[in-house]
């Protein structure tokens, strides 16, 4: 029987969370990417996933504002298994603060090699997924804890660093 | 952030966007060396290992977590490791989802299991209907050719019964004693 989970994600499932050891799958996909393709090649990847099989959800963000990116955060993480998360809703923005990231967490307990780029995956696909949105999407942290800024153009967000984003390590 | 809740959706359009990028090869080689030997070597480590008990072991814990409701069924007899799949947790998310990106997504299975068996001394027999429900047998390397019988090794549990197996205008992929994706029967 079909029970949707999480109303405010556009794809959904019968079950309440997500099966974790699929994380060394995508850990295991960036790194096939980044081996064959290079590091342009495995942000196009990112970019084009953003914009293609996440358009549903870039749609109800460019519909709903700021309020459609809180709450499908809230439920998205809610549905991650082993997150702690706090989404912030201000005026011109939604940070989402990751104090546990379910991922990382679930890659070092499964004694899995971390590709090093890994933290940077949620800047490359988060920003195509704003900018279809008519947002914008910052980045800062990482390896296990960061923060996501999802801002409307006149938060006037200062540019990307990609410094500023850890490498994640074992 | 790439989740897991929603995995199977992105995973079945990173099938299509490797084949416009690199062509069949390249999704073959993300199947075997992304998925088989660094995403699941903890399958393949177990079942090199330990052989029917390792599988049992694995798809045990994987089988169980991917499906709560157990959709699915495990058996094992003298020389042949069984799973009957009556309800595939992973292509009924991109059914109920309406996601359709590759041509086949049931062929990822064969791309991943198949080299993990053929390196741990296995082959397979398997069927897909595309519609959530396949089987699979895993003999040594050397059997005999030819499907087993419907309910021989499963009995009542062999999805092969379900009325719903051969639904109209589904089309059944075939292997026989295979561990290529590319071997489907004609």
């Amino acid at each position: 029987m079909s029970v949707p989970a999480a109303p405010d994600l556009p794809y959904t499932d019968t079950k309440p969370l997500g099966a974790a050891d699929f994380y060394y799958a995508t850990n295991a996909t960036f790194r096939f990417i980044l081996r064959r393709l290079g590091v342009e090649g495995w942000r196009r990847y990112l970019e084009e996933l953003g914009r293609g099989y996440f358009a549903p959800v870039n749609r109800q963000w460019q519909q709903g504002g700021l309020t459609a990116v809180a709450r499908y955060w809230r439920a998205f993480f809610a549905a991650e298994p082993g997150a702690s998360v706090e989404v912030v809703e201000q005026p011109d923005r939604v940070e989402v603060r990751v104090y546990v990231c379910p991922a990382i967490k679930h890659l070092r307990a499964g004694g899995r090699e971390i590709v090093r780029e890994f933290c940077q995956h949620c800047y490359h696909l988060g920003s195509a997924r704003a900018e279809a949105a008519g947002l914008t999407m910052r980045l800062s942290g990482g390896n296990g804890s960061c923060r996501h800024t999802f801002a409307l153009p006149s938060a006037g967000l200062a540019p990307q660093n990609l410094q500023a984003i850890e490498e994640a390590r074992p | 952030m790439i989740g897991c809740y929603d995995f199977c959706g992105h995973y079945e359009w990173t099938f299509d966007w490797l084949e416009r990028v690199g062509g069949h090869a390249l999704v073959r080689d993300y199947w075997n060396e992304a998925i088989s030997q660094d995403s699941q070597r903890h399958a393949r480590e177990l079942i090199q290992r330990e052989g029917f008990a390792g599988m049992a072991k694995y798809w045990g814990h994987t089988l169980a977590e991917e499906s709560p409701e157990r959709g699915f069924t495990i058996t094992q007899k003298p020389g042949v490791f069984r799973i009957d799949m009556h309800d595939c947790p992973s292509r009924g998310f991109l059914l109920r989802n309406g996601l359709q990106q590759y041509h086949d997504y049931c062929d990822h299975c064969m791309g991943w299991i198949g080299p993990m068996m053929r390196e741990s001394g296995f082959v397979i027999d398997h069927e897909h209907n595309h519609c959530g429900q396949c089987w699979w047998e895993m003999r040594p390397a050397g059997a005999v050719a030819g499907h087993s019988a419907i309910g021989e090794v499963s009995g009542a549990k062999d999805v092969r019964l379900l009325p719903h197996w051969r639904p109209p205008g589904s089309q059944l992929d075939r292997y026989d004693k295979a561990t290529d994706p590319d071997g489907k029967l004609p």
